[in-house]
């Protein structure tokens, strides 16, 4: 019965054991992103992003049709461009992240709408640019994996720039120049991470994939290693019992997963050990020492 | 630059926006010398550290650094841009004060995790190291980025008001520590408004008003007159101000 | 400056106006037909002396199709309405009325046997599948009635309306041999597709094909594992070789499921409409020689 429900559907199915690999390869990926960009107060930075790479998608179209190489590499260079130059401006200027990402994205959104309609098509460009998790053939599985290896080799190498960057940006300028490329570097990740998300599995899945772990996270450690291990482990369990979701019932695939891990995060708000709601009412006896 | 000179301000001016903070400072530190460096709020003391340790472009004047590559000298900012809320503990937190020594890779072998756990002693925090740094008392605070500074083992040390919030048995510890530093031939500078502690503890005083008033023995410098002619200096930046007249070439 | 601007205003109303106008060309009978596999026939059978507008044009979908005020005018004008009538423009009624046109409504698909539909797709109050000219032999009645028509509202051309249906049903009738003679290449077992149009009841009654419905996907959103793996399981099932799913709007989801089960993806089927003339299927001959053509493709493999 267990088996059944459970089980058997992804040994039955090869669209399920695929998607089950997808997933399981973007919460390798999305979720330590996401923790960082929780931590550095960028989470809205997703939303932003998928509008951001517009241009580039609509560039593409323009040259080589409904290529979806095209306009996915398109999506990429908008992408990085956009987060380049809102961050460089960041650094050096007063304006913050968040101030000059908005405005790049916006610039970026304008522009691609206004290429799409001097071009004179009503295809609805973002759309043919998502994917499907249901749909992940060889060459799309392989792109997630890729993705998901790239970002965990890059992540490790600036790991440790980017929590001083974090926590004490005034003493990372003084001892090290690794501030700046540390941090870029991370802007050309989220960028990755979420092009390919949305290429393979639509916005929804991606962004969702990446800040929702990290908030979960967020109630059940207190240190930065822990969080990015709950957060990669509750993307793929809301992966696994999304798909399931689906499979058993008429829910979508993408909001299926979504859900799943909506539902892990209101428990956590909750019942989470670090600062959840039911906790702080019910603290328990203060300790001895 | 006089060849034993650990620092050499030539007609150095800070600032922001072009309003002066330090106006036309010139002078020089040895190495191992132990300065402190007074005046009131608004002096310019921050900004000078600032411009010390390379956050800051001076407007006008050089500041010269000698053979010191300026990523190994140890800074103590005032305010702390720290994020307290991050989580990391105390210990990993110590720990990036190797950061010279380890770089992006390094790992932390026996000798270093040795030493982390020496500073937080020196500093009287044993027994915190798995602490979130958001649980930590301001004085807490402040010993924890002393330990941070210990384990940078730099040749310069720059403090700034190192010394708030801190209750007396403490002071009294890091000050040890700041003259075992000094008896090690490191170069210290601190900003302080404790005179008491000055002239107990600093043999030279730098006595600031956004330029300079008074600079040398601590006795010398930190007199009733000079005292009251740096609290003349206004605090605020003047908007209508003119452009400064270079008057170096006629001074020099 | 007003004065001028109101010439101005004057100017561009009249060139408007003169540019709106049909081309009424006083010799000859201007004929509405409602969409455009209508209009198809119509200007077959009539030639050069009749006039024909469609309302519906072509790549437009005459289930949902809202007229316009210039709608109205066009009926007004016109001697001749053409409707495939069985609940196909449910509009129809009050645009005729609200016209108040003098013309003659002439229904195309009288005394055609209507199939009743099989699922869900709303056609309105009756139960009839309107989509009857997907048989060529209903074509060929359809034809019948509209050459009917033309020479009860213009005696005077009978002879030449006679002469144009006659070569246009013998155009039909080879159409129709072409379709059975490539149906009957495919073999019986394999003459099954899955296909999300629910317009080829006539079709598969005609020549054999059946039409299967994807189980449970809904065209516009996005379908679940469980539809996915439903329309797999039947595929795998009924053996069906192919499937026309163009309304799913990923295609690497056709892909996958084509995968998984070995069955061909087929290209786009024409039922409603015809497209226009840089498409496969600017007339009702192309559409069903394109749709013949697709569906033998995917299946012979």
């Amino acid at each position: 019965m267990i088996y059944d429900a459970l089980i058997a559907p992804f040994i039955e199915f090869e669209f399920m054991r695929r998607a089950l690999a997808g997933v399981i390869a973007l919460s390798l990926g999305g979720a330590p992103i996401g923790v960082f960009l929780m931590l550095r107060r960028m989470s809205l930075v997703g939303d932003a992003m998928a509008h951001a790479i517009l241009p580039g998608a609509a560039i593409g179209f323009l040259l080589s049709g409904l290529n979806l190489f095209a306009m996915t590499f398109g999506g990429l260079v908008a992408g990085f461009t956009v987060a380049l130059l809102s961050g460089l401006v960041a650094r050096s200027t007063e304006l913050k992240e968040d101030a000059s990402l908005a405005a790049f994205y916006l610039v970026s959104l304008a522009l691609g709408v206004t290429i799409v309609s001097v071009k004179g098509t009503n295809i609805d460009l973002l759309h043919v640019l998502f994917g499907n998790i249901l749909a992940m053939d060889d060459q799309t599985l392989l792109v997630i994996a890729f993705n998901a290896t790239i970002t965990l080799l890059v992540l490790a190498v600036i790991y440790r720039p980017l929590v001083i960057e974090c926590v004490d940006p005034v003493f990372l300028r003084t001892v090290s120049r690794a501030g700046a490329p540390a941090h870029l570097a991370f802007l050309a990740l989220v960028v990755i991470n979420l092009v390919n998300g949305f290429h393979a599995l639509g916005t929804l899945l991606a962004v969702g994939l990446m800040i929702l772990p990290a908030g979960i996270a967020r109630f059940w450690s207190r240190d930065i290693t822990g969080m990015i291990g709950i957060a990669v482990a509750s993307a793929a369990l809301s992966g696994f019992a999304g798909l399931l979701l689906s499979f058993h019932t008429k829910v979508p695939s993408g909001p299926a997963i979504i859900l799943v891990c909506a539902a892990l995060y209101v428990i956590s708000v909750l019942f989470g050990s670090v600062s959840g709601l039911v906790r702080q009412l019910f603290p328990g006896r203060h300790l001895e020492a | 630059m006089t060849a034993t000179a650990q620092l050499q301000f030539r007609d150095v001016t800070l600032g922001y926006d072009r309003h002066p903070a330090v106006h036309h400072l010139s002078g020089e530190v040895v190495p191992g010398a132990l300065v402190a460096v007074v005046g009131p709020n608004g002096a310019g003391k921050s900004t000078l550290f600032r411009g010390i340790v390379g956050i800051l472009k001076p407007l006008a004047g050089v500041i010269g650094l000698g053979n010191l590559n300026p990523r190994d000298i140890a800074y103590l900012p005032q305010t702390a841009d720290i994020d307290r809320s991050f989580p990391i503990s105390v210990y990993d937190f110590v720990g990036t004060g190797l950061w010279r020594r380890r770089g992006i890779f390094g790992g932390l072998g026996k000798v270093e995790q040795a030493r982390i756990t020496e500073a937080l002693a020196a500093v009287g925090l044993s027994g915190f190291e798995n602490r979130p740094i958001g649980t930590l008392s301001g004085g807490q605070m402040q010993r924890m980025l002393f330990a941070r500074v210990l384990l940078q083992d730099a040749r310069m040390i720059v403090l700034d008001e190192p010394f708030n919030a801190i209750d007396a048995k403490t002071s009294a510890d890091l000050v040890a520590l700041v003259r075992r530093w000094h008896a090690e031939q490191r170069t210290v500078l601190a900003a302080l408004h404790d005179m008491d502690l000055v002239r107990a503890n600093f043999p030279e005083t730098l006595l600031l008003a956004r330029s300079k008033v008074a600079w040398g023995k601590t006795s010398e410098v930190l007199t009733q007159e000079n005292l009251l002619a740096a609290r003349h200096m206004c605090e605020a930046f003047d908007d209508s101000a003119a452009p400064c007249v270079d008057t170096s070439s006629q001074a020099a | 400056m007003l004065r001028f601007l109101s010439i101005i205003v004057v100017a561009v109303a009249a060139l408007a106006s003169r540019a709106s106008a049909q081309s009424v060309d006083p010799g000859r009978l201007n004929v509405v037909a409602t969409f455009s596999i209508l209009g198809d026939f119509a200007k077959n059978v009539g030639g050069d002396r009749v006039n024909v507008t469609t309302l519906v044009g072509p790549n437009s979908d005459t289930h949902v199709y809202t007229p316009t005020p210039s709608d109205a005018k066009k009926i007004t004008d016109a001697r001749l309405v053409i409707i495939n009538g069985l609940g196909l423009e449910g509009w129809l009624q009050r645009l005729v009325k609200s016209s108040g046109s003098k013309a003659v409504t002439v229904v195309a698909t009288k005394s055609i046997a209507a199939r009743k539909i099989e699922d869900g797709h709303d056609h309105g109050p009756t139960d009839a599948d309107p989509h009857a000219w997907q048989s060529v032999l209903n074509a060929k009645i359809y034809v019948a009635n509209i050459r009917d028509a033309l020479m009860a509202a213009d005696p005077a051309g009978a002879d030449a309306y006679k002469a144009n249906a006659s070569a246009y049903l013998g155009k039909l009738d080879a159409l129709d041999r072409d379709v059975r003679e490539a149906v009957a290449k495919i073999p019986p077992e394999r003459r099954s597709v899955i296909s999300t149009h629910d317009a080829f009841g006539y079709f598969a009654a005609a020549y054999g094909i059946k039409f299967i419905a994807p189980q449970g996907v809904s065209t516009e959103s996005e379908p679940s594992a469980r539809d996915i793996a439903a329309i797999i399981s039947q595929i795998k099932r009924q053996k069906i070789p192919a499937v026309f799913l163009e309304n799913v709007s990923d295609p690497r989801l056709i892909r996958r499921i084509a995968a998984e089960t070995g069955a061909n993806i087929g290209g786009t089927l024409y039922s409603d409409s015809l497209t226009d003339e840089k498409g496969p299927a600017p007339t009702y001959i192309d559409m069903v020689r394109h749709n013949i053509k697709a569906l033998t493709s995917a299946l012979s493999s």
